[in-house]
């Protein structure tokens, strides 16, 4: 599931007394983190960068000892190096994370780009809007938060049924803040 | 902020000619590019076996003269060009083998599909693709200019073989030779490059739920194929190198009188031929698992074993390769070792073959075009192999090296098994491509001209062969002269088939019925590239495909 979350907003508004707000320094009550779907494990990748150098050594071994290693070698580590760069250089750029933190008195979206700066948007829960657009966004079933002006996406990378289950998921944590 | 972007489907396609076709990232038109830059070097390649095959009608020289080629018989007098005849089957290697069949199978079938079938947007460096693209169209322009600039014996181009054996290949005159080898050197590395995006689109981008022992066939096949790829070609490329430093910088590695040794060139370089003859057949192997079990309305039988068995084809590939040379004078152990290696790659081959009989067993068969192309190739692959299982043993090779059963057995397996996956490919998918159907009818007046052209050709030569007639000669004596004739015909009526096909492509491209399903065969082309519109849009998958939509669970 490329995305999870962490705590509640359930117990932040049932003791309404507790200060856990953003403005006296508390962390966030709930955080939700989401990511882009990647179908390689890190087990997989040194399971082909294994089997790929073992049967390079084939045609390697023979000639141990003689100059022509030196010929060979160069291309054959070229072409390890490469796939381990590429394969790492896929792994980067899925390192897409979207980080929702939710306090009483504010909400915070953060989204690290794997290139690029890192894009930020807050407001106050009270006053943002939870959307789903069923055919209108760029994705069947975008989701997007508006607040301070701003309409922001979240979890556009996601699949539709996992987005529509966040969008339930998300307006039941505000809910809780509401009373 | 990734502020939201709620203006619905307002994309336009506002790119021109240029900027779609010449600056592609897109792998749908990568894939297009590719395949029609192959038909192209095809083209060329074809037209020079139909030269060769003219001047092997008859007895005697009759066209490849030094007094100039002719294309007409003439009376004339006629001074034997053997380098010209060289030239020839050296360019029809190297540009079938490099520029023709992986830039159709691998970088036109599986550029187009691979992503489709696992469901991911895009190649996993897209730009790569592109850069991938016209490396390869670099090195093929290379191999044209080596063709036409100052090589051997004064004459143009150079007449070494596909292989580039030295000391052949680095005395050979000119500058020609230097430019095959830069030639495959881009290619090469174009290749690789390509093989790396397919390894990691393959490794990284599938659908959510797809777990590697549920990926379609065809893409199984991109994936082990981009493998060998990767594992083969540096060798290559090293090898070529020494050549190039051997011609150009006084090295020695393959010069016995500075210490080197010529047949280690061959060594190296079969560890990648051996290879590279699966790269070139094992996308097809894919494409007709597909085929076969749509037109046998029946899911694949034993997915888990066909997967196995191309990776056992794969890994067994890369330790066969000195059964191309047994005659250079290796030990006995050595030819017993590769004699016995190579017979068990029948193994696995042959769980493919039965397992696509399997398939059709108790199904409900359905003639289509590439279904026939499907049933030409299971047929002329297995003659290919059995002959294959002829040629390894090293005691009947001792009579069969380089003679024309050598030819026969090669151009069975990779020009009549690769070319035919090819078309079946390309019936199977041009209404998908381009959102319009061949005309039936001559889809199968094509296969028919093909089918029988080429085992016209190539079914001969294995008597030639058996009769002692050897490979890589402009002329014979006059007892080859019956069934050499007969060769040529076949050759001259699949050439026809070819040009009758490409006339089937633009007829299908301009005027051919439009077809709007998604699925315009059955239900049994079940993989994810049959959910989408025909053609697809510019953009595909960029939403996960969800698992009900590719997984019948029957097929894994």
């Amino acid at each position: 599931m490329p995305y999870e979350w962490t705590g509640t907003t359930k117990e932040a508004s049932e003791k309404p007394g507790a200060s856990c707000t953003f403005a006296d320094g508390n962390p966030p009550v709930c955080t939700l983190s989401l990511w882009p779907y990647r179908s390689l494990p890190k087990r997989g990748f040194v399971i082909f960068i294994a089997a790929t150098c073992i049967l390079l050594l084939l045609p390697l071994l023979p000639l141990l000892g003689t100059p022509f290693v030196w010929s060979l070698l160069p291309f054959l580590l070229g072409a390890v190096a490469l796939i381990w760069y590429f394969l790492n250089r896929s792994y980067r750029d899925g390192e897409l994370l979207e980080l929702l933190s939710i306090w009483p008195d504010r909400i915070e979206l953060i989204r690290h780009n794997p290139r690029g700066p890192q894009q930020e948007w807050s407001a106050n829960p009270h006053w943002v809007r939870v959307q789903i657009h069923p055919a209108s966004g760029p994705v069947p079933s975008y989701v997007t938060l508006t607040g301070e002006g701003r309409e922001v996406e979240i979890g556009a990378f996601l699949s539709e049924d996992e987005r529509k289950a966040l969008f339930t998921e998300i307006n039941e944590q505000l809910s809780y803040l509401r009373p | 902020m990734a502020d939201a972007a709620i203006h619905g489907h307002e994309h336009h396609d506002e790119r021109g000619f240029f900027t779609r076709w010449f600056m592609s990232t897109n792998h749908k038109d990568i894939g297009i590019l590719y395949l029609f830059s192959a038909a192209v070097v095809g083209l060329i390649s074809v037209l020079f076996t139909v030269y060769m095959r003219m001047e092997l009608m008859e007895p005697g020289v009759q066209y490849m003269c030094l007094e100039g080629a002719r294309f007409a018989a003439s009376d004339a007098t006629c001074t034997p060009n053997g380098h010209l005849w060289n030239v020839m089957i050296t360019y029809h290697g190297v540009l079938m083998m490099f520029f023709v069949v992986i830039p159709a199978l691998f970088g036109g079938f599986g550029n187009y599909l691979m992503p489709l079938q696992i469901g991911a947007p895009d190649m996993a460096f897209p730009r790569m693709n592109n850069l991938s693209f016209w490396m390869f169209i670099t090195g093929t322009m290379l191999g044209v200019a080596s063709l036409l600039s100052p090589g051997g014996n004064g004459q143009l181009g150079s007449g070494v073989g596909w292989v580039l054996y030295p000391p052949l290949s680095t005395t050979e005159g000119g500058y020609s030779m230097d430019l095959a080898i830069f030639a495959v050197h881009v290619s090469g590395a174009s290749s690789i490059l390509g093989a790396i995006n397919m390894i990691t689109t393959f490794l990284n981008m599938r659908a959510p739920g797809m777990t590697l022992f549920k990926v379609p066939l065809f893409s199984w096949s991109i994936f082990v194929t981009a493998w060998l790829i990767l594992l083969s070609l540096p060798v290559l490329a090293g090898a070529i190198t020494m050549l190039l430093t051997d011609r150009n910088f006084g090295t020695t590695f393959f010069d016995p009188a500075g210490g080197g040794d010529p047949i280690l060139y061959q060594h190296i370089l079969w560890f990648f031929g051996h290879p590279e003859v699966y790269i070139i057949i094992l996308p097809g192997f894919g494409i007709i698992s597909h085929v076969i079990g749509t037109f046998a309305k029946k899911p694949i039988f034993g997915y888990l074993p066909m997967v196995w068995a191309l990776i056992a084809i794969g890994v067994l590939g890369f330790v066969v390769w000195a059964h191309h040379m047994y005659t250079v004078g290796m030990s006995l152990t050595q030819q017993s070792y590769f004699m016995l290696a190579t017979m068990v790659i029948a193994i696995p081959t042959g769980v493919k073959i039965f397992s696509w009989i399997a398939t059709l067993w108790g199904g409900s068969i359905e003639f289509k075009t590439p279904m026939l192309w499907a049933f030409g190739f299971l047929f002329l692959f297995t003659v290919g192999g059995v002959t294959g299982i002829v040629l390894s043993q090293a005691g009947i090779d001792r009579a069969y090296h380089d003679t024309y059963y050598v030819v026969a057995h090669f151009h069975y397996v990779m020009s009549l098994g690769a070319v035919f996956c090819i078309f079946a490919g390309i019936y199977f998918y041009i209404g998908k491509m381009s959102g319009r159907q061949y005309p039936e009818w001559a889809g199968k007046l094509h296969f028919w001209m093909m089918f029988i052209g080429a085992n016209l050709t190539f079914f001969p030569q294995h008597f030639l062969g058996r009769q002692g007639m050897p490979r890589r000669y402009i002329d014979y004596p006059e007892a080859f002269a019956y069934w050499n004739v007969w060769s040529s015909y076949g050759a001259f009526l699949s050439f026809a088939s070819f040009v009758f096909f490409i006339g089937i492509v633009f007829y299908t491209l301009k005027y051919g019925k439009r077809v709007t399903e998604n699925n315009y065969w059955n239900e049994y082309a079940d993989t994810l590239e049959w959910t989408l519109p025909t053609p697809p849009p510019e953009h595909t998958f960029e939403i996960l495909p969800k698992q009900e939509e590719w997984d019948k669970g029957h097929s894994h």
